[in-house]
């Protein structure tokens, strides 16, 4: 796998571009994974404090 | 199976078909690629069927809970799904209905697979419990666990039973919901595990009727590969007959109304003529097709409809009741 990932440098500008624009891509779906998962925790947090008084 | 591609699926350096794999590995998948990991159709299955137990339950949960369960369910569905593929990308490499999957087509690796696998799995266990109760999080614990040791791992490779025993971890999802919100389990979700348990065998063997030949090139003893077509077909009426009173036991017991008995028997009735023309379909001496499955297609596109009509139905009864 090391020496495979060295002819990453033989990559075209096509091939460079692709790989930029996948990992962007996963880059922004890891975040709004992340924000999402920060405002759901925050959302049940709040919703049981408020209905059931405790929060486990 | 050919070695050449059962090699390049598990480990890539070295083979030709590898070093293409390795390149698209170098790549990376992109967001598309992960979601797909999670098998988002079946996944909508599920969370329908736990929205489902939890919109029947009698103590109603609050809204922002009860999405917190729904999530946990599909993240629980999503888990399962990856680390299915993880288990099974050697196989998924040779069957041309899961060849394109991320991993066998080189876009994630197995261990980013796993990893994103067991890491969802445990976040949506946590996030269960959080939400609602340890009984919701502990079936939904044991159905990814069902799913994956005893589904993926010990049966689908061994028997032609392999989806009627874990067809059980799909049937799982409407004890869930109940369980989240009334903390405890009763008759009419147990029913509602009934019903997919024995909807399930009818709705894979249609599927495995016209895929026979990927699951026979991949060694998978599905029904048909194992005891053959002629077999296969006459199972999916034994088992489409069993749904009809079991479709109908929520109405008999008095858990549902005579909305729920209208849709349940059009339903049932209708997926029973549909097994006899998978029964009756023109067919050689060996029990296959000379229509290319048409019947058995036909059966499955039906199998789905039938599930989502009936809990549908079941859910609507339940709140006009």
């Amino acid at each position: 796998m090391k020496g495979k990932m060295e002819t990453s440098k033989d990559w075209s500008p096509e091939m460079q571009a692709e790989f930029s624009r996948r990992r962007r891509s996963r880059n922004w779906a890891l975040l709004a994974f992340l924000v999402g998962l920060c405002l759901l925790i925050y959302a049940i947090a709040v919703a049981k404090l408020y209905y059931t008084g405790r929060m486990w | 199976m050919s070695d050449a591609v059962r090699q390049s699926a598990v480990d890539p350096v070295g083979t030709p078909a590898g070093e293409a794999l390795l390149d698209q590995a170098l790549l990376g998948g992109t967001a598309r690629d992960w979601v797909a990991l999670l098998k988002p159709r079946v996944m909508s299955l599920v969370v329908f069927s736990g929205a489902a137990g939890l919109l029947v339950a009698p103590v109603p949960l609050n809204p922002v809970l009860a999405v917190a369960v729904i999530i946990s369910i599909a993240a629980g569905s999503g888990a399962s799904g990856a680390i299915n593929m993880w288990y099974d990308r050697d196989i998924d490499a040779i069957m041309r209905r899961t060849a394109r999957r991320p991993i066998p087509a080189g876009r994630i690796s197995p261990d980013g697979a796993l990893i994103f696998g067991i890491g969802l799995a445990l976040l949506s266990v946590v996030m269960m419990w959080f939400a609602s109760n340890l009984l919701a999080a502990g079936i939904l614990a044991l159905s990814i666990l069902f799913y994956v040791f005893i589904y993926t791992m010990w049966l689908k490779r061994r028997t032609p039973q392999n989806i009627v025993i874990g067809g059980a971890a799909g049937a799982f999802p409407p004890i869930i919901g109940w369980a989240a919100a009334t903390g405890s389990i009763s008759a009419l979700p147990l029913l509602m595990f009934a019903l997919i348990f024995f909807w399930t065998p009818p709705h894979f063997w249609s599927l495995a009727l016209f895929a026979s030949e990927d699951y026979e090139r991949a060694g998978v003893p599905m029904m048909p590969v194992a005891k053959g077509a002629r077999r296969t077909r006459w199972e999916i009426l034994v088992y489409t007959a069993f749904l009809l009173p079991i479709s109908v036991a929520p109405w008999y017991m008095g858990l549902a109304g005579r909305l729920y008995l209208a849709a349940s028997l059009g339903l049932s009735l209708a997926f029973l003529w549909y097994a006899v023309a998978v029964v009756r379909d023109r067919q050689d001496a060996s029990g296959v097709s000379l229509t290319r499955d048409a019947p058995a297609k036909a059966a499955f596109k039906y199998s789905l409809i039938y599930l989502f009509a009936l809990l549908g139905a079941m859910v609507i009864d339940h709140w006009i009741g």
